[in-house]
């Protein structure tokens, strides 16, 4: 590439610089200023040093919403690797209408959290839900019950709608993965007496790396910043045992906290980013 | 060639950002009527306000109005604020934004206040200033709706203090173990946020008076409120509620019932009685016109010895204008043309509301169920509405506290505690 034509592919990335400057990093300054003021999201601010700091770790309240969002995360998060990954080496085999399973798998990825959370709602909802009616029908009425009652359960029922509806897209990358490994070194592996197992472990899933850093990240990313399910599901209740940090800073914004909720969102902004690099750190050191 | 085309790509993408800014001032205005905008939050308004506006539109008067409708209109009109695009009208209204002057002062428009029940003037009255900065157009009661069927069928009357009421709960519950006696639906906050701004608040109001109880609210005086005695009346609120859940006098989806399920199972004669307010009525009877000889309604029974039956008569349908608005002469004369009784029949009607002015005559609702309100407000103290709250402390919040109420997460006395430190905190 000669010097001049470098120079032009660079200037074509202008316009989309301008547009990360302008809707992300323009934003993102403005909102650090915003987290040490009082702002009240109308009148004037006024510079408050690091008390909102201060105040979110005094706040039990956005304690319990860290808790609620860690515990769904790693939930979710593994859940969802490990059913996307069995899901994919399902699928990668070859058996009659695997087209179309693999769309019903994907199908609920491409509906909206929101909406699906209302459906699994009426689905679960204790007393009147289609599913609970059939497990209390099959004897298992301990297996959901009144979830929204325990944390445990209307947590653990969170997770599973999440995982539900995202596994899917999970297998989506861990399928290309599985496909682009060539045929001729699980031949070879086989002619050496290799079985399934050790084909998976030895072959399959140290070439997959690529795969799981692309899956990890994006999972803690989009499980770290859970909004519409919970929303849908429980609004975070009861009272707001199981509201996520997202849903608060939402609430604290609209709750004339503009500046604090500024600076939970700085909070979930790191909280984010260090899983997201210690995961990048440790799949790139098994590349 | 294909350089000059990626060139001009590039260029036509980063027009838009060049022109963030703004369009210049004037830019556009190629039409002489001024525009009004509407803000509105009230779904079950929107036709008739739609056909209202259609009307006022083709007088040609050289002013057009258009509604915008928002569900989440309290938190909305926040941004709009915020960003400086506040509509000439709205129906939302918050007292932070009365303190701050946000909304034009209509103290003297006589040519509404003198047509208005005086009592809905008060209403409208800012504690702070004595200023009115919104009219309401109606009047909403809330209280307890219930099935006179079964109620006639067991001897039973409308209780006007706790004891009775539970007793009440207990012979419906005896009579027909299949049927809710009181159907609470609390996986709506509002609606839970509700009962205590009735019962607890409302004691506070029809012994102290609602004026004085704004007041001390406004004040945070802790003498009047007594928030978290635990003789007070929020705790007693608590106990009573923790009673009724412990005997299986309320539903046991409480925490995840909706106001459709809470409707649904009172056409259905599931449920004998319910808290809501008058908004509900429509929802009943287009479920089931003949629930409309079966509709009973009640005040609220006292939890407390010393306390009252009450019963919520309060202003609805406020408007109030922006005082940033360059359009307040043309939006006074939108709301003339609103606040003229015929349309106010129409409005009232459409709402299932009684009109807040005198000289409107609106077949509001089933003459049958008209009686029973009537009566019911008779029959109580009837006590307004509280916007003299913590900004930091919203209805929604008080009604997540119930939540945790019937989760079992607090105990009457813990209850009371918890919900004045968090008054306390709002502050």
């Amino acid at each position: 590439m000669d010097v001049k034509h470098k120079d032009f592919v660079q200037f074509l990335s202008v316009p989309a610089l301008c547009l990360y400057l302008v809707f992300f990093v323009y934003p993102l300054i403005q909102g650090v200023g915003m987290s040490f003021t009082d702002w009240d999201g109308m009148g004037r601010a006024a510079f408050v040093g690091f008390d909102n700091y201060a105040a979110f770790f005094s706040d039990d309240r956005a304690m319990n919403d860290i808790r609620t969002t860690i515990i769904f995360a790693i939930a979710s998060a593994t859940l969802l690797n490990l059913v996307g990954l069995a899901y994919a080496l399902l699928m990668d085999r070859r058996f009659p209408l695997r087209g179309l399973v693999r769309v019903i798998i994907y199908l609920p990825a491409i509906i909206s959290p929101l909406i699906m959370g209302y459906i699994w709602y009426f689905l679960l909802q204790p007393q009147r839900g289609f599913l609970y009616h059939a497990l209390m029908q099959l004897g298992l009425p301990d297996f959901v019950g009144n979830w929204v009652l325990s944390y445990p359960k209307s947590l653990a029922v969170l997770v599973a709608v999440n995982v539900w509806q995202f596994a899917g897209m999970t297998m989506i990358i861990y399928l290309a993965g599985l496909q682009s490994i060539s045929c001729d070194l699980i031949d070879a592996a086989r002619i050496d007496g290799a079985g399934s197992t050790q084909i998976f472990f030895h072959i399959k899933l140290p070439l997959l790396v690529p795969a799981i850093r692309i899956n990890v990240v994006t999972n803690i990313i989009g499980s770290l910043s859970v909004f519409d399910i919970i929303m849908s599901l429980t609004q975070g209740g009861p009272g707001y045992s199981t509201e996520s940090l997202s849903i608060y800073i939402m609430r604290m914004c609209y709750g004339n906290k503009t500046g604090y909720s500024t600076a939970v969102a700085m909070m979930l902004f790191l909280i984010i980013l260090i899983p997201v690099l210690v995961s990048l750190r440790l799949t790139q050191s098994k590349d | 060639m294909k350089r000059t085309i990626t060139l001009a790509l590039a260029v036509l993408m980063l027009l838009p950002v060049a022109f963030a800014q703004g369009v210049p001032e004037g830019f556009g205005d190629g039409g002489k009527d001024v525009e009004l905008s509407f803000f509105t939050g009230k779904v079950e308004t929107i036709d008739v306000i739609d056909g209202i506006m259609d009307d006022f539109n083709a007088l040609g008067n050289g002013i057009t109005i258009e509604q915008e409708y928002q569900n989440d209109a309290s938190n909305i009109i926040k941004i709009k604020f915020a960003s400086g695009e506040v509509p000439d009208i709205m129906t939302t209204y918050e007292q932070e934004y009365v303190d701050q002057r946000q909304y034009l002062d209509l103290s003297d428009m006589n040519q509404w206040w003198d047509r208005l029940v005086p009592s809905m003037k008060d209403s409208c009255t800012d504690v702070n200033s004595g200023k009115q900065f919104r009219v309401c157009t109606n009047m909403t009661m809330a209280g307890f709706f219930y099935n006179k069927e079964i109620f006639d069928s067991l001897g039973l009357v409308p209780a006007t203090n706790w004891t009775d009421f539970v007793k009440n709960l207990e012979a419906i519950k005896e009579a027909y173990p299949e049927i809710d006696p009181w159907f609470i639906f609390g996986s709506e906050a509002w609606s839970l946020g509700h009962l205590i701004e009735f019962i607890p608040h409302g004691y506070l109001k029809a012994k102290y008076g609602a004026l004085e109880t704004k007041k001390a609210m406004l004040a945070n005086d802790k003498e009047v409120l007594g928030f978290g005695e635990p003789d007070g009346a929020m705790a007693a609120f608590a106990r009573g509620l923790l009673e009724v859940q412990q005997k299986g006098l309320i539903n046991s989806d409480v925490l995840t019932a909706t106001s459709d399920n809470c409707i649904e199972a009172f056409v259905k004669g599931e449920a004998a009685m319910f808290s809501n307010g008058m908004w509900c009525l429509s929802s009943i009877l287009a479920k089931d016109p003949s629930m409309a000889d079966k509709i009973g309604f009640a005040p609220y029974p006292s939890m407390m010895e010393d306390g009252v039956p009450v019963v919520l008569v309060a202003e609805d349908s406020g408007y109030s204008i922006s005082a940033s608005s360059a359009n307040q002469q043309q939006a006074i004369e939108f709301l003339d043309y609103l606040f003229s009784p015929d349309n106010q029949k129409r409005y009232s009607e459409a709402l299932g509301s009684p009109s807040a002015f005198t000289d409107v005559d609106a077949a509001w609702a089933p003459q049958s169920v008209v009686d029973g309100v009537n009566e019911a407000v008779a029959s109580a103290a009837n006590i307004g509405y509280t916007n003299e709250k913590p900004a930091g402390f919203t209805g929604d919040d008080a009604g997540r506290m119930v939540q945790d109420l019937l989760a079992g997460r607090y105990t009457a006395e813990e209850f009371a505690k918890a919900y004045e430190s968090a008054w306390d905190a709002g502050f």
